[in-house]
Parts: structure tokens; C-alpha cells; sequence
């Protein structure tokens, strides 16, 4: 009894916190309550036993990710409300309403037609963590593998992007100096 | 001292050690080098011994350093310019001010305002004497100007009171009168040095 | 397993769990700030707060009643309704980072107590087998506090602060999971009392001896996730007036500083356990004393650290992080795994 409750009370909370999110004007509260439903879905998990999803919900999205966009949003006067200017509403509205709808139906045609079956099903004995890695490292190896290889091309290129004048360093007079000359070339 | 060394105007060579800067290496090796040496040279842990050291020392060598202000004090400089006094003259009683008004002239911040009248041995009588400690920069000329001192500076400087007028009448920075016994001869701010006497001289005419 | 012992964890249990996590932790930061006050003092060669009680005993009372009637300013452009939350959020994941870590032994509350009696108390209020993560990551959302504190109070320092809060927090959530990644990888699993079972052979056999390494690398990560002094530059006052909490004012400002000593502890209690043999007994000593001894001695570093050694620069802060923690971190993981190998 005690999960339906859990299970009803963060869904709804989830929903309300992510309609919060759309709807609102002001970048600080979708913000807040953006990163407020992605730890009650991290709540949903433990509610499902799935204890280290759950965590790594925490750890990833709300820790990490949520966490950088806050950074972005420091480039804006959050105090402020956001001024959209839609010129059409309604349409909007029904663009939304269809893909959300078009959603649920490819979401939930598997569970009405009760076709669906676990192809790993827990094991006894096996702890949450030690469930995931098994999965992980056999059925889904190779497009585990490749999310890495892409996540490093992402990070090398990031680093190589935003590392030009890396090993410049303001606080010595040398670099200084050196620094002003990169200036003046560039003035020029 | 010689001459030499006072003429030597670069203070900074002489006595003061210099902190050994080495300078910022180049390479990216020579950084890497630094950053082990400063890691694995323990200075963290000469931080981490000194205070202990000062805590045990404090706690039960007798290293405390606190004085409970309200409930300890500090003794004083006898130069330290505090509230004024007036002070009496040990034979008589009377009030050492001879209303000359030097110390109204002399104060720069134009605090003290004082009035006199001839009394009936036609001598100079101090009618009003205050000082204004809203004003007052606590300076010490008119200590330092006072030819009979009169007017010292004394060690009350716990300053905050109620109202401004608290300490500016004459009658409460004047020494009381059966307090005569314990007024203590003032030995600082244009007082007269301790080896006043030696420093007298006969004058011609005493001859 | 031998859970299957113990009397069955009742949900009443946890609640009563639950409240005694809060009702002394919250007592224990209080008592924190009195030891942190006394603690600088004497390295100082001050005495520190001596007029509220014996010693100065009583001066967390004076200091709650002070924050408690002191009056809650919200600035006039703040954002009201996420200005008055965020300290809530500090607090509340302190808190419940806690609800992972085994505070006091079982007990049973006796029968003749009416309506509570033969409850049975665990010591861990929430006993999910991935205790280590979960407060990890219930730290990690614990940058919500200062992040939206710094944002909502339309003020340059706090929006200083809370950027400080973005890198410092994310950069060094890193460096913790990556150390206690290699113990973990030792032992085999993520719950506490496992990390406690591994280290029953006595001082030999604590974690620090295997993994001194990432012992101290945790040490360096957890002074960083705390603000701790090295790494306390959510709030120089030096250079950003309080940062996140310039505009802050009696108990709003109170409930960021319980949380702040709150994950002290969390992080005392986790290295305590993770690294320095947890609650066994040790010698004659026994293991409920020797684990209160423990946790305090990391607490004592923390204030020990702080009267010692001076800021770092944010930059500093940066490459100390990326350019030397978590390769070193790495190193260690691999290093680990080739031994564990072999």
C-alpha cells in the first residue's frame, strides 16, 4: 500500500513540478522545479527497488546536469521574468497536446497488448548494482562501449575548444607580457 | 652607528630576510617539479604543528593571551591621553588653574570654553571650565601648554556615557576634595621629567 | 543473510529513527559551532565564548535564540518563494544523506514504554544496499541550496557564490566517487556495514593501510564538498562578502550553516567507517566508543585544517581538482583493479 501511495504521490507531484516547468515565465523557478522532479523520479526508482538507478538519477541528473544548466542560467537576470513572444498560442498548444499524445499511445500500446516480458529478469541473490553491470557489460556492451567512445571524442574536442590559451598563465610577469603581446597582434 | 649607515637609505637591504622566491619555471616539467617538491616538502604539516604547538601551549603551558576586558585591565601608558583631569593643590585644596586661558587658545579643536572673574583678592577665579569631548581629539596641547598642570590627561578611557555632558564640567574632571590624599602627580603629557631637579641651574643673580 | 536475525524493521522504527537523526544531529552541529568557536580559540590562544553558562556551555542557546528572533529580511528584487526555500534544501539533504549512515547501534525500546513498546530501532534508517552512492548523491543535491540561494537574492556576491558553489561541488563530486571507488572495488559493495565487516581484524586490517591514497584524496574531496577552510570559497569573506548568503538573515541563514555541520559530520562518519576500521571494537576500547572517537578526531581535523592553513585561489582550486586529483584518482582505480587482478 505504502508504494501505490509513494507511486501516486510522486507522480503527481513529478507532473504538477513539470508543468511548473513549462509553463512558468521565470527561468529560476522551471529551473528549481526541473531539478525537484528529476529527484522524485530518482524517488519512483527507489520505490521500485531499483535502488542504483535511483541513485545515479541523483548523482547524474539532478548533481550533474541540472547543475550546468544552473550555470548557464547565471548568464541571465533570473529575477526577472522571461518575455516570450508566441504569436500563436493555440496552435502550440495542439502541436504539444498531439505529440504528448502520440507519446502515451507508443508508450502504453505495449502494456495494453500485454505483450510485454522482461528479457532479463532479476535474479535471486544478484544485489541492484551487480543486476545493471550484468546487463551492462553482456546484452548491452557494444552500444555501451560505443556512448564512451563518443562521450571521449566530446570531452577531447571540448577540451581542445575551449584550451587555446591554456597554458598562458596571468599571475607571472613573463606571461603577462607575453599576453600583451597577443593582444597587440591581435589589435592589429 | 656610523655615519655610513645612517646615510644608507635602502632600508629594505639591510636587516630583513628575504623570502627566497625562486623564480616561475618555464617548462611545463619544471612546473611538475615544483608542484611535487611544495607537496612532499611538509610544510602543510609545520602549519599543522605550530598551531597545535600554540593550543597546548595555550591550554597548559599558560599561553592564554585574553584579558576578560570589563573584568581585567591593562595598566596604561602614563602618556596615554584619556579624559582630562583637574587637578588641586596638595597644600591647599585650591584648584590648580590659574585661568590663564592658554588651553582655550591652544585647542585646535576649539573644545574648551572657559570664563574667569577677579575675585575679591583679585585673583583670577575659574567661573565656567567646559570641555566639549564631542570635540575633543584628545591631542594634548593644553596638557602640554598648562604652566601649572592644572589640566593632565588621565587614565579614564572608557569614554561611552549617556549624555554628552558627562564628563565636561569642571567640577567632575576637578580632583574631590576629600580624595586630596590619593591625587597621583601627573607624570606624562607635559609633566615635568623626572630628573627635573639635575637640570636646574644657578642663575647669575644668585650669586 | 544475517538481516534475517534481527526483529522485523518496522516503519514506526524508522520514524523514531528519524527523529532521534534529527533531534541529535541537529544538536551535534549546534555543539559543533561551540567546538569550532573554542577549538580556533585555543589555537589562537584566545578563550573563545566563556560567559553563557559554565565555559560557554550555553552559548548555542543564546545563538538559537538570537537566530530565532532575529528578523527574516527577503531584498526587495529577490525572487520571495525560491529565496525562502533554499536553505530549506541545505538542510533537508544534509538530513537526509544521514538517513544512509548507521548513527548509534540497534536497539529494541523496552515493553513496559506504552504505545512504543518492543519497537525495534535499526541503526541505519534507510538500509538500501547502495548506502555509499546514496549519500553521495544526496550531497550532490545538496548544491541546490547555495546554487538557488545565490540566484534568487538578485545580489552580485551571492551570484558569485553560487557559481563558486556550481564548479567547486561538481569538480570535486568527482574526486569523492572516484576515491572511494577503488575501497569499494576492495570490498565488493556500496552498503556501510559490508565496509564495516571488511575491517573486523583490527587496526592492521583498516582500509587507510590498503588504500592510504584514496584515503587522503577523500579527505582533500570531503574538506571541498563541506566548504571547509583550503577549499571555503563559497563564502570568503575576503573576497565575495558571504557569497550565497550575503542577503541571508536570522534562521534561514541558521538552517545553511545545521546543514553545513551536518555533512561535516556525514563526511566525518563516512570516513570514519569507509577508511579507519568503523565501529569494531579495537583492543579493549569498544566499538561504539571508538567510532565516536574516530568521527571526532576527523571533526577536530576539520577545525585543526582550518586554523592552520590559508585559502586557495578559485583557479587553484580548479587545477588541484582536474589537473591532479582525479588523475591521481584514476591512477589509483587502475592501479586497484591490476593488484585486485593479479
Amino acid at each position: 500500500m505504502y508504494e501505490q501511495i509513494a507511486f501516486y504521490l510522486f507522480s503527481v507531484l513529478i507532473i504538477g513540478l513539470f508543468l511548473v516547468t513549462v509553463l512558468t515565465k521565470n527561468v529560476l523557478y522551471s529551473m528549481t522545479s526541473l531539478a525537484a522532479g528529476m529527484v522524485l523520479i530518482a524517488g519512483i526508482f527507489f520505490t521500485l527497488g531499483a535502488d542504483f538507478l535511483g541513485v545515479v538519477q541523483l548523482i547524474v541528473y539532478v548533481g550533474a546536469i541540472m547543475a550546468l544548466y544552473a550555470f548557464a542560467m547565471m548568464f541571465f537576470d533570473v529575477t526577472k521574468d522571461v518575455k516570450e513572444n508566441n504569436t500563436n498560442g493555440s496552435l502550440i498548444f495542439l502541436l504539444g497536446g498531439l505529440t504528448a499524445l502520440m507519446f502515451v499511445i507508443i508508450m502504453s500500446a505495449p502494456i495494453m497488448s500485454e505483450n510485454i516480458q522482461a528479457l532479463y529478469p532479476p535474479m535471486a541473490g544478484v544485489t541492484n548494482p551487480q543486476a545493471v553491470g550484468m546487463v551492462l557489460f553482456t546484452k548491452y556492451l557494444v552500444p555501451f562501449e560505443v556512448a564512451a567512445v563518443m562521450l571521449l571524442v566530446a570531452m577531447i574536442a571540448g577540451i581542445i575548444l575551449a584550451g587555446k590559451k591554456m597554458d598562458q598563465s596571468l599571475t607571472t610577469e613573463d606571461d603577462v607580457i607575453v599576453e600583451i603581446d597577443i593582444l597587440e597582434e591581435d589589435e592589429k | 652607528m656610523s655615519l655610513e649607515q645612517f646615510k644608507n637609505r635602502s632600508v629594505g637591504t639591510q636587516t630583513y630576510k628575504m623570502v627566497d622566491y625562486e623564480p616561475t619555471p618555464d617548462t611545463g616539467m619544471g612546473r611538475f617539479q615544483r608542484v611535487v617538491s611544495r607537496t612532499f616538502r611538509g610544510e602543510l604539516f609545520v602549519g599543522l604543528y605550530v598551531t597545535m604547538r600554540e593550543m597546548i601551549n595555550a591550554l597548559f603551558g599558560g599561553g592564554m593571551h585574553t584579558t576578560k576586558y570589563p573584568f581585567e585591565k591593562l595598566p596604561i601608558s602614563p602618556r596615554y591621553r584619556a579624559i582630562h583631569d583637574m587637578l588641586r593643590l596638595l597644600e591647599s585644596g585650591h584648584y590648580r588653574c590659574i585661568g590663564c586661558g592658554l588651553c582655550e587658545k591652544i585647542c585646535i579643536s576649539d573644545c574648551i570654553k572657559m570664563d574667569t572673574r577677579y575675585d575679591e583678592n583679585q585673583r583670577k577665579e575659574v567661573t565656567e571650565y567646559t570641555i566639549n569631548f564631542g570635540r575633543c581629539i584628545f591631542c594634548g596641547y593644553c596638557a602640554e601648554v598648562c604652566p601649572e598642570l592644572a589640566i593632565v590627561h588621565g587614565q579614564r578611557y572608557e569614554t561611552a556615557s549617556e549624555q554628552r555632558a558627562s564628563f565636561s564640567i569642571f567640577d567632575d574632571m576637578l580632583t574631590p576634595k576629600d580624595a586630596l590624599g590619593q591625587q597621583q602627580e601627573f607624570d606624562g603629557f607635559g609633566a615635568v621629567s623626572p630628573n627635573a631637579d639635575d637640570n636646574i641651574k644657578k642663575t647669575p643673580l644668585a650669586y | 543473510m544475517e538481516i534475517a536475525v534481527l526483529p522485523e524493521v518496522t516503519s514506526a522504527g524508522v520514524i523514531i529513527k528519524a527523529i532521534i537523526i534529527l533531534a541529535i544531529i541537529s544538536a551535534v552541529a549546534g555543539f559543533g559551532t561551540y567546538l569550532e568557536r573554542k577549538v580556533l580559540a585555543f589555537m589562537q590562544r584566545r578563550l573563545g565564548p566563556m560567559h553563557v553558562g559554565p565555559f560557554g556551555l550555553l552559548q548555542i542557546a543564546a545563538d538559537g535564540i538570537k537566530l530565532f528572533t532575529k528578523e527574516d529580511i527577503v531584498p526587495q528584487n529577490a525572487n520571495k518563494l525560491i529565496f525562502q526555500i533554499a536553505p530549506s534544501i541545505t538542510a533537508a539533504t544534509a538530513f537526509i544523506a544521514l538517513a544512509a549512515v548507521p548513527v548509534f547501534p540497534d536497539f529494541t525500546i523496552p515493553e513496559w514504554i506504552p504505545l512504543l513498546g518492543g519497537v525495534f530501532v535499526p541503526s541505519i534508517a534507510a538500509d538500501i544496499n547502495v548506502g555509499v552512492l546514496f549519500i553521495l548523491g544526496m550531497m550532490a543535491a545538496g548544491l541546490y541550496g547555495p546554487l538557488l540561494a545565490g540566484m534568487a537574492q538578485a545580489n552580485k556576491w551571492g551570484i558569485i557564490g553560487s557559481a563558486r558553489t556550481a564548479i567547486q561541488f561538481l569538480s570535486y563530486e568527482v574526486v569523492t566517487g572516484l576515491s572511494i571507488l577503488a575501497p569499494i572495488m576492495l570490498v565488493g559493495s556500496l552498503s556501510l556495514v559490508d565496509f564495516n565487516e571488511y575491517q573486523t581484524g583490527g587496526f592492521a586490517s583498516w582500509m587507510v593501510w590498503q588504500q592510504p591514497v584514496a584515503f587522503i584524496l577523500f579527505l582533500i574531496a570531503g574538506f571541498a564538498e563541506t566548504n571547509r577552510t583550503p577549499f571555503d570559497l563559497l563564502e570568503n569573506e575576503a573576497e565575495v562578502i558571504s557569497g550565497y548568503a550575503t542577503e541571508y538573515s536570522g534562521m534561514r541563514w541558521g538552517m545553511f550553516f545545521i546543514g553545513e555541520y551536518a555533512n561535516m559530520i556525514t563526511v566525518s562518519v563516512i570516513a570514519a567507517v569507509m577508511f579507519m576500521g568503523g565501529y569494531n571494537d579495537l583492543g579493549f576500547i569498544a566499538g561504539w566508543l571508538i567510532v565516536i572517537l574516530k568521527i571526532a578526531f576527523i571533526f577536530f581535523l576539520m577545525l585543526w585544517v582550518r586554523a592552520s592553513w590559508p585559502h586557495i585561489r578559485p583557479d587553484q582550486l580548479m587545477w588541484l581538482c582536474w589537473k591532479v586529483l582525479m588523475p591521481i584518482a584514476v591512477i589509483n582505480i587502475v592501479i586497484t583493479g591490476f593488484v585486485m587482478m593479479v
